[in-house]
C-alpha cells in the first residue's frame, strides 16, 4: 500500500501542475500569449506536456501505475474476500483468553441456550455457524462482510470508471453548432463549427439528426446586465426528416434525441444582410457575426459584434467589414460620453461598414468574421440602419432588411455516460461500508450447570475497537437476559 | 416582508452570529485556560445563541433572494461558517463530550465570516443561468457539508500535533508512535491519571488527549470524505446537464479532486505502517490547504467556469 500511496499523492502534484499552467481546450488564448512573450517557456512547456497534462505521457504513467498497483492489491484481496463469503465463521478456543470475554448463567439447557443465542445474534445481523466435533456445543459468528466487500468494491469502481470514460470518449464525438434563428442543421461532420472533436474509435457515422431553431430569446437583468436566462426554442426531427419533439434548450436543460445531446453554450447576432450588383442578388442571408474577447473592465455586452461579407466571384474581389449594435443607443452614447451601454436587447440596429477591393486571400485560412486587408484597398466607408440600403460604388449596393439572432450548441454523444455512471455510484455504494461498518467475531459456547447453562461467550473487534466494548456488553446482557445470576465479566 | 426587510433581517442576524461567536469564542479559550465550568457553560450558551440568529441570517437571505442561500461566495461562506459551528456543537460536544475546542472551531468560522461580510459580501439577487438548476441543491450542499466537516477535521488535526509533540517531550515516546490502529486508541493511560483515554471526566491537562484527538479527526474527516466524494459525482452529472461534459478539468474540477486524492492519501496513510500519526496528520493538513484553494483561490483568482463568486 506504500506504493500506491506514494503514487496517490503524486497524482495529486501532477494534477496541481495542470492547475497553475494554462490547458489547452481550457484556456487557449493564455497559451498563445505564453507562446509570443515567452517563446522559450512555451517551448520547455510543449516539451514536458505541460500545456496538456491530463493527457500527457508522464500523468497517464502515473495513473496507469496506480492502476497496476491497485489492481496487484485488489486482486488477492478480492479472492480472499470471495473465500471469506464462503466459509463459515470459524470456532475458537480459549474463549478465556480473548480481549473480550464474559461468562453467564441461563435457565435453559445448553442446547435451548445456543439455539436463543443464534437468533439474538442473528437480530443483530451476525451469521451464524454451530461448531461441531468435540467439546462443549458452541456457536461461531461474525459480522461486518460489508466492509470487507465494500473496499474491493470502491476501489474495482475505478477500472470500470476508466473503462466508462475511454470508450464513451472514443466511441463519440463533441462538436459546436452555430445556427441562425430559421434555419435547420443536420448532424453531420461538415455542419460542425470550428472545432469538431471525434473519438479514437469514432465509426465515422454521424447521426444525421436534424434540430430547427425557431427563435433565440436572452433576458438580462435590467440594468445590471446580469444574464438570467438563455433558451433556444427548436424542434427535433430524426434523420429522415420525421418531426420528433419541440424542446426548449437552455442552460441546465439540455435535449435529447437519438443519443445526441444539445446544450446551450453560446448565442451571438446574425443580421441579414443582401448584396446587390446592379439590382441584381448576389449574397443574400443572415451573417453570423462573433466578438473580440473584451478589454479588461468592459463586458461584452458593451462590444459591437464584428461581421464579414467576402465576395470571392466579383473581380477585382470584394469584401465588407461590419461592425454592429444592436442596440444603437450604446454607440451613440459611446460617442456622446465615451461609455458604452450594455446591449441587453435588439434597439434600433445600426450597422458601420468598410467595404475593401483587392485580393481577399482566400487561400489562406480565414476568419469567418474578420476580412484580411492585407492585400485589399478601402473603398467606402459609412452607416447603415435597419431596413436601410447604402451604394458601395461599382454598381454595388448593400441592405441590412433584418436582424436575427444565432444559437450556439455544444453537440455531443458519449455512449459511456451510464457507465461512468455506474462507477460513481458502485464506488459511493462500496465507500461507505468500507468506511463506517466494522468487522466483528462473537463466539458462544453452552455447558450444562444444574438445570440451566453456562455460557461463555468470547467477541473480537477488527475495527473500532473501543465502541465494541459497549456492544459486547449489550450483547451479553442480551444473551443472559432471563438468568439468575448477574453477569459475570473479566 | 419585502426583500429589503429580509436583507435587512440577513445581515442583522448575521452580525449577531459574528459577535456571539466572537464572545463565544473568547469565553471558550477562557475555559480551556482557567478550567472555570460557569465560563463554558455561558460560552457554549452564547455560540448556541449566535448558531441560531446564523441560522436566522441564512433563512432571512434565502427569502430576500427568493431561492436557496447559497449562490455566491458571500453566502456560501456564511452557510460554511455555520455548518463548523454546527459541527462542533454536535460532533464534538454532544458526541465525544470534549467541550474546550470550541475556541478554534468558533475562530475559524468568526474568521471565515468577517472575510464573506468585509471582501466577499453582495446583496441579495437571482442566480445566474448556469447555477439556475436543482443540482445547486445537492451538490452546493453536499460541497458545503463535505468542507465543513474537514474544516473541522483539520482544525482537530492540528491540535492533535501540537498535543502529540508535547506529549512526546513531556513523557518518553509511547511504544506504538501515536496512534495504532485505522481508529482505535491503544489500551493507553494518560501519565498520572486512572481513568483511560477517551474518558470524558475533566483531566488537568488543557486539551485531550493526542490519542482522542487523533481519533475525533480521523472520525470527522472519514466522515466528510463520502460526503465530499458526493459532491464531486454530483458537480459531474451537473456539470454534464450544463455544460455538456461531465469533467473537463476546469480549476474547481481540478482542484476538488485534488483535495480527494489528498484526503484518499490520508485515509490511506492510517492504514499504512510508517505513515500513521503525525505523517499522516500532515497529510491532512496538505488536504485542508487544497481545500482551502479550492475554495477562495480557484474562485477569486483563477478563471473558469466556477467563477461565480460574484464580486465585484
Amino acid at each position: 500500500m506504500r506504493t500506491a500511496l506514494v503514487l496517490l499523492l503524486l497524482l495529486a502534484a501532477a494534477a496541481v501542475a495542470g492547475s497553475l499552467v494554462p490547458q489547452a481546450g481550457v484556456s487557449d488564448a493564455r497559451i498563445a500569449s505564453i507562446f509570443r512573450d515567452h517563446p522559450l517557456r512555451a517551448s520547455v512547456y510543449t516539451r514536458l506536456g505541460l500545456f496538456d497534462v491530463y493527457g500527457s505521457w508522464w500523468f497517464t504513467l502515473v495513473y496507469t501505475l496506480l492502476l497496476v498497483s491497485l489492481g496487484a492489491c485488489l486482486v488477492p484481496r478480492t479472492r480472499a474476500l470471495v473465500r471469506n463469503l464462503r466459509t463459515k465463521p470459524q470456532p475458537a478456543r480459549e474463549l478465556d483468553a480473548m480481549r473480550h470475554y464474559a461468562e453467564t448463567t441461563v435457565d435453559a439447557g445448553p442446547d435451548r441456550a445456543l439455539s436463543q443465542a443464534r437468533r439474538v445474534l442473528r437480530r443483530r445481523l451476525f451469521r451464524v455457524s454451530t461448531g461441531n466435533g468435540a467439546g462443549p456445543p458452541s456457536l461461531a459468528a461474525d459480522k461486518g462482510l460489508a466492509r470487507e466487500a465494500g473496499s474491493p468494491l470502491f476501489h474495482w469502481s475505478f477500472f470500470l470508471l476508466l473503462v466508462g470514460i475511454v470508450w464513451g470518449k472514443g466511441t463519440g464525438f463533441t462538436g459546436q453548432a452555430a445556427i441562425v434563428e430559421g434555419q435547420t442543421w443536420t448532424e453531420a461532420h461538415a455542419n460542425y463549427d470550428g472545432q469538431l472533436r471525434e473519438g479514437r474509435f469514432f465509426d465515422e457515422h454521424h447521426t444525421g439528426v436534424q434540430i430547427h431553431v425557431d427563435s433565440f430569446t436572452a433576458s438580462y437583468l435590467i440594468p445590471s446586465g446580469v444574464p438570467k436566462d438563455f433558451v433556444t426554442h427548436a424542434e427535433l426531427y430524426d434523420p429522415n426528416g420525421t418531426y420528433v419533439k419541440t424542446v426548449d434548450i437552455r442552460v441546465n436543460h439540455p435535449a435529447e434525441i437519438d443519443g445526441v445531446k444539445f446544450y446551450q453554450f453560446g448565442y451571438g447576432w446574425a443580421p441579414v444582410i443582401d448584396v446587390r450588383e446592379n439590382g441584381q442578388l448576389i449574397a443574400s442571408g443572415p451573417v453570423v457575426c462573433q466578438q473580440g474577447p473584451p478589454p479588461s473592465g468592459v463586458s461584452p455586452l458593451q462590444l459591437p459584434w464584428d461581421c464579414a461579407v467576402k465576395l470571392p466571384t466579383l473581380r477585382p474581389q470584394v469584401g465588407i467589414q461590419f461592425e454592429l449594435w444592436p442596440d444603437s443607443r450604446a454607440l451613440y452614447g459611446l460617442l456622446l460620453t465615451g461609455k458604452a451601454m450594455p446591449m441587453i436587447r435588439e434597439f434600433a440596429p445600426v450597422m458601420t461598414y468598410r467595404a475593401y477591393v483587392g485580393d481577399l486571400r482566400m487561400d489562406e485560412i480565414q476568419a469567418i468574421s474578420k476580412i484580411d486587408t492585407t492585400a485589399m484597398k478601402e473603398s467606402k466607408t459609412g452607416v447603415l440602419g435597419a431596413g436601410e440600403t447604402a451604394d458601395l460604388g461599382r454598381g454595388l449596393s448593400v441592405s441590412f432588411p433584418d436582424l436575427k439572432q444565432y444559437t450556439v450548441l455544444e453537440v455531443k454523444r458519449d455512449r459511456g455516460l451510464w457507465i461512468v455512471l455506474l462507477a460513481a455510484i458502485l464506488l459511493l455504494v462500496g465507500l461507505l461500508p468500507a468506511l463506517y461498518t466494522s468487522r466483528r467475531k462473537v463466539w458462544v459456547t453452552a455447558e450444562p450447570d444444574g438445570t440451566g447453562s453456562v455460557l461463555r461467550v468470547g467477541g473480537f473487534a477488527l475495527q473500532r475497537r473501543s465502541q465494541f466494548e459497549e456492544e459486547f456488553a449489550k450483547l451479553v446482557d442480551e444473551l443472559s437476559r432471563g438468568s439468575r445470576e448477574k453477569v459475570r465479566t473479566s | 416582508m419585502n426583500v429589503g426587510q429580509w436583507s435587512r433581517l440577513s445581515t442583522d442576524a448575521f452580525n449577531v452570529a459574528l459577535f456571539a461567536y466572537v464572545a463565544g469564542m473568547l469565553g471558550y479559550f477562557h475555559f480551556l485556560a482557567f478550567g472555570r465550568r460557569p465560563v463554558w457553560r455561558a460560552a457554549s450558551l452564547v455560540a448556541i445563541l449566535g448558531f441560531l440568529a446564523h441560522v436566522m441570517s441564512v433563512v432571512a437571505r434565502g427569502f430576500a433572494a427568493g431561492r436557496v442561500p447559497w449562490g455566491n461566495m458571500y453566502e456560501y461562506s456564511s452557510l460554511l461558517a455555520l455548518l463548523v459551528v454546527a459541527g462542533y456543537l454536535i460532533v464534538v460536544e454532544r458526541i465525544y463530550k470534549v467541550r474546550n475546542l470550541g475556541g478554534f472551531a468558533l475562530a475559524f468560522s468568526v474568521l471565515t465570516m468577517a472575510v464573506a461580510v468585509e471582501f466577499l459580501y453582495v446583496g441579495p439577487g437571482p442566480l445566474v443561468p448556469a447555477l439556475n438548476s436543482y443540482w445547486i441543491k445537492i451538490h452546493v450542499v453536499a460541497a458545503i457539508s463535505g468542507s465543513s466537516l474537514f474544516a473541522l477535521g483539520s482544525i482537530i488535526t492540528m491540535l492533535y500535533l501540537l498535543k502529540d509533540r508535547r506529549e512526546q517531550r513531556a513523557s518518553p515516546p509511547p511504544i506504538m508512535g501515536g496512534s495504532v490502529d485505522l481508529d482505535a486508541a491503544p489500551p493507553h493511560f494518560e501519565a498520572g491519571a486512572d481513568e483511560p483515554v477517551g474518558s470524558t471526566a475533566p483531566r488537568r491537562g488543557l486539551l485531550p488527549s493526542a490519542a482522542v484527538l487523533d481519533r475525533m479527526a480521523y472520525r470527522t474527516i472519514a466522515f466528510a470524505f463520502p460526503i465530499w466524494t458526493f459532491a464531486v459525482i454530483a458537480g459531474a452529472i451537473w456539470a454534464e446537464n450544463a455544460w455538456g461534459r461531465y469533467w473537463g478539468w476546469d480549476p474547481k474540477e481540478t482542484w476538488s479532486f485534488i483535495t480527494w486524492v489528498i484526503y484518499a492519501g490520508y485515509l490511506h496513510a492510517r492504514a499504512t505502517s510508517g505513515w500513521r500519526g503525525r505523517k499522516a496528520a500532515v497529510i491532512a493538513l496538505v488536504g485542508f490547504v487544497s481545500l482551502l484553494v479550492t475554495y477562495y483561490v480557484v474562485n477569486l483568482w483563477i478563471a473558469g467556469l466556477h467563477s461565480y463568486a460574484g464580486v465585484p
